[in-house]
This record gives C-alpha cells, structure tokens and sequence, in this order.
C-alpha cells in the first residue's frame, strides 16, 4: 500500500457542490455512495458549522442541541456531524473513474449539483506541516507522517481524532 | 387632487412587490399571537408589564418646546418604555422582504423608529410596545416567510447561504424548523429556548415566494429587465456623485 496522496499515477480531485444544504440521511447516502466508487483515496467534507451552544448575544452558553448533528455511518465508520453538510471534496486516483463518481452523486442526491474538477486539497506537505509534524530524523527530511493523506485534510491546530476517519473497504486502497 | 406618493420606480412583480412593502399595502397572511410573539422577542416575560426606564411623559412635567407641542409622543414613549430590537434575517432565495424593504417600511410607516440596514439583516430599535406593534405587522403579513426570513436577534448566518433541503433557510441555532408542513419556533430570538412552540405558519411555495419578492435574482426577475429602475438607479447614482458640484467654466 503506497501511503503518500501524490504518488500513484495522476491522481485527480473533484469538488461535489449541491444545490442545497443536505440533511444527515442524504449527506449519509451521497458518502456511501462515493465510498463505493473504486480509486477513491480520500474525501474532505465542507459545510455550515452547527455549533454546540450559543456563542454571541445574550443568550451566550445555552445549548444549540441542532437536530442535524446526527451521528452518520460511513463504510465501516461512525462519527458525528458538526457542520450542515455543502460540500465534498473527494480524490481519486485517476481520471477513469470519474464518469463513476458523477453517477453515485446523481443516484444519491435528489437535486442537482455542480462536479468540478480542480486543486483543492494539498498533495505535499508544507512549512506548517513540517511545524507540525517534523522531519523523519536528522538524515531523512521528509514529513514524520505514517500517512501522508492526512495532508490537507484538517487544520494544524484540529485534532486528528475528532476529525478523522480512516475507511476500510474489502480492498485497500 | 389628493397628493400619492411614488415610492417606487418599475413595471416588474419585484418592483409592484416593493411599493407595497413601502407604502404598507400588504396582504396578511398569518396570525401571531402577542403573547408568541412577545415569547419569540425574548425581551421581557410574556403577559408581564413593560418595564420603564423614566416615569410617563405626563407626569415628567417637560420643559416648554414647540417641537414638543407639535410632536405626539408614540404610546411607548409616553409611557417611558425601554428601548428594545427586534432582528430580522432575509434568505437572498427569493425571501419576500429585502432589508432595505424592512427599513423603508419602518420608517415610512412607524414612528421613533431607528432601523439599522446590513447586507442580509435588518435591526430596529424602538420603545418596546411600538417595537413589537411594528414586528408583530412585518411577521404577519406578507412581508415575512417564515421558511425564507427569521426573526434573528443574534447568529444571523443564512442570508447568502443555500437553502436546506426541505426549502427553509439555515438557521446555525435552530431556533425554528418545518414540522408538520408548518414552520416552528421554540426558542427566542438570541437562540434561548422558551415555554412554548410557536406556529410561525406554512412556508412560502418556490412559485409563491418568486412572485413575492422583493428580490431582483437573474433566474426570476433581473434588476436589468426592468429600464425604469435602472434609469432611475442611474439618476440618483449621478445626483450623489455630483452632488453639489459646480465646475465654473
């Protein structure tokens, strides 16, 4: 298993854009649905923060309780909703899939969207990476990172732990 | 002949929609109670009395002014009421009201008004019975979707976003959502939640809130299709920029 995002053939990134907010269930169908599309390598969820208590104005401190922060499951993992889900950004290895992706978006969302192909999510690790995480040791300057596709897909300061989740389907990918 | 005024320029639905919005020509639509809405307002218990921050005007004993003579103070004033707001978050989706529209209506049609006018949200601060008299009208009638517009006195993100699925605009507090084909709220305006849900009514249909609105949106009515405003736009554009400018030749 090659575990750098830049590596293999020419990998390709496409931004999925709704045309609407998406509810838990339909956020839960379109990633499950982008899961099963083979070459995905990894996928970087957008959307509108839904926050756990009133952070300004009077009411400062009360509990939000938004309905939408559901947990969902994806692949063989859970986790819970912290933002209305507006965007996925999603990797692939290579262009030959793609047609692929577009029909799993078509067959899980019930409106229409915008499927753009661009660069969106860094491949190589940067100065705040290197902040971050390190060299490997003082002969080997490369990233201290097991995983480079960890790379771009939380801030510096976030925690792996809350904001990630590695998928295992059948085969690796 | 009884003088009209003009408030508006145009011949498109957005225009007609906006000198209604102006001249107070709007249709009602839902019923609020002043004890919901008073509960919505979150400013005070409802069914309790309006603290005063001075004693009535009548009994002050004002000092001797003409403009004092001339002006009746509002009910709020002369009963020394507090000065309260009252918020209010328009979805760029083809809402009904554009905070603009909000504050002409206030200050055309109500008085001790002092509306604040962003981009996506609309503030007024009046005396408090006179504010919820104005919020009560602006709710009720169809100046207000409940799906598309929300009484937000703080956390107003939502104008310029999409719009969830079920057609309502994002509210990041939760103040109110679609239940049962209507729209209710349970908490107040600042997102506390209260002892009661309010029915806010149904939401507008896609259909009904285009012809409704007083938003120019190229996928319904274009600003540009309509040549009077433009024109009019333009006049008032070039009367600012040369304001009173008078080269000597």
């Amino acid at each position: 298993m090659v575990k750098t995002a830049s590596v293999t053939g020419k990998p390709i990134q496409i931004k999925v854009f709704p045309q609407r907010l998406l509810q838990p269930e339909t956020a839960e169908k379109l990633l499950n649905e982008i899961d099963q599309v083979k070459g995905v390598i990894r996928m970087l969820i957008g959307g509108k923060n839904l926050p756990r208590k009133v952070t300004c104005g009077p009411g400062t401190g009360t509990d939000v309780n938004h309905p939408n922060m559901e947990i969902i499951h994806v692949g063989d993992c859970a986790f819970e909703l912290h933002v209305m889900v507006g965007e996925v950004i999603v990797e692939l290895e290579d262009e030959s899939t793609k047609e692929e992706l577009r029909k799993a978006c078509e067959r899980a969302l019930p409106f229409s969207f915008e499927f753009k192909q661009g660069f969106f999510i860094k491949k190589k690790a940067t100065l705040t990476d290197y902040g971050k995480y390190g060299f490997k040791s003082k002969t080997d300057e490369s990233i201290n990172l097991e995983d480079e596709r960890i790379l771009g897909l939380i801030d510096p300061h976030a925690k792996a732990e809350s904001n990630l989740c590695v998928i295992n389907t059948g085969e690796e990918k | 002949m009884a003088y009209k005024p003009q408030y508006y320029p145009g011949n498109t639905s957005v225009a007609k929609n906006r000198r209604k919005h102006m001249s107070d020509d709007v249709e009602k639509l839902r019923d609020i109670s002043d004890e919901d809405l008073t509960a919505l307002l979150g400013h005070r218990a409802p069914g309790s009395d309006y603290p005063s921050t001075h004693p009535p005007l009548s009994e002050m004993g004002e000092p001797a002014c003409p403009v004092r003579e001339v002006v009746e103070p509002t009910p709020g004033a002369a009963a020394g009421d507090r000065v309260r707001y009252s918020q209010f978050a328009d979805s760029m989706y083809n809402a009904p009201s554009v905070p603009y529209w909000r504050s002409y209506h206030a200050a055309i049609n109500f008085r001790g008004v002092d509306p604040g006018t962003l981009s996506g949200r609309q503030v007024n601060e009046m005396r408090e019975r006179d504010m919820e008299e104005y919020t009560k009208r602006q709710m009720e009638t169809e100046m207000t979707c409940p799906g598309l517009a929300g009484l937000r006195g703080c956390t107003v993100h939502g104008h310029s976003l999409r719009l969830q699925e079920d057609g309502t605009m994002f509210d990041m507090l939760d103040r109110r959502r679609l239940e049962g084909g209507v729209i209710v709220s349970d908490k107040d305006q600042v997102g506390v939640p209260i002892d009661r849900k309010v029915n806010l009514g149904k939401a507008m249909s896609e259909s009904e809130a285009a012809k409704r609105t007083t938003f120019y949106r190229v996928d319904n009515v274009a600003f540009r299709s309509d040549k009077e405003v433009v024109e009019h736009v333009q006049k008032v554009w070039e009367l600012r920029t040369k304001y009173g400018f008078v080269p000597k030749a």
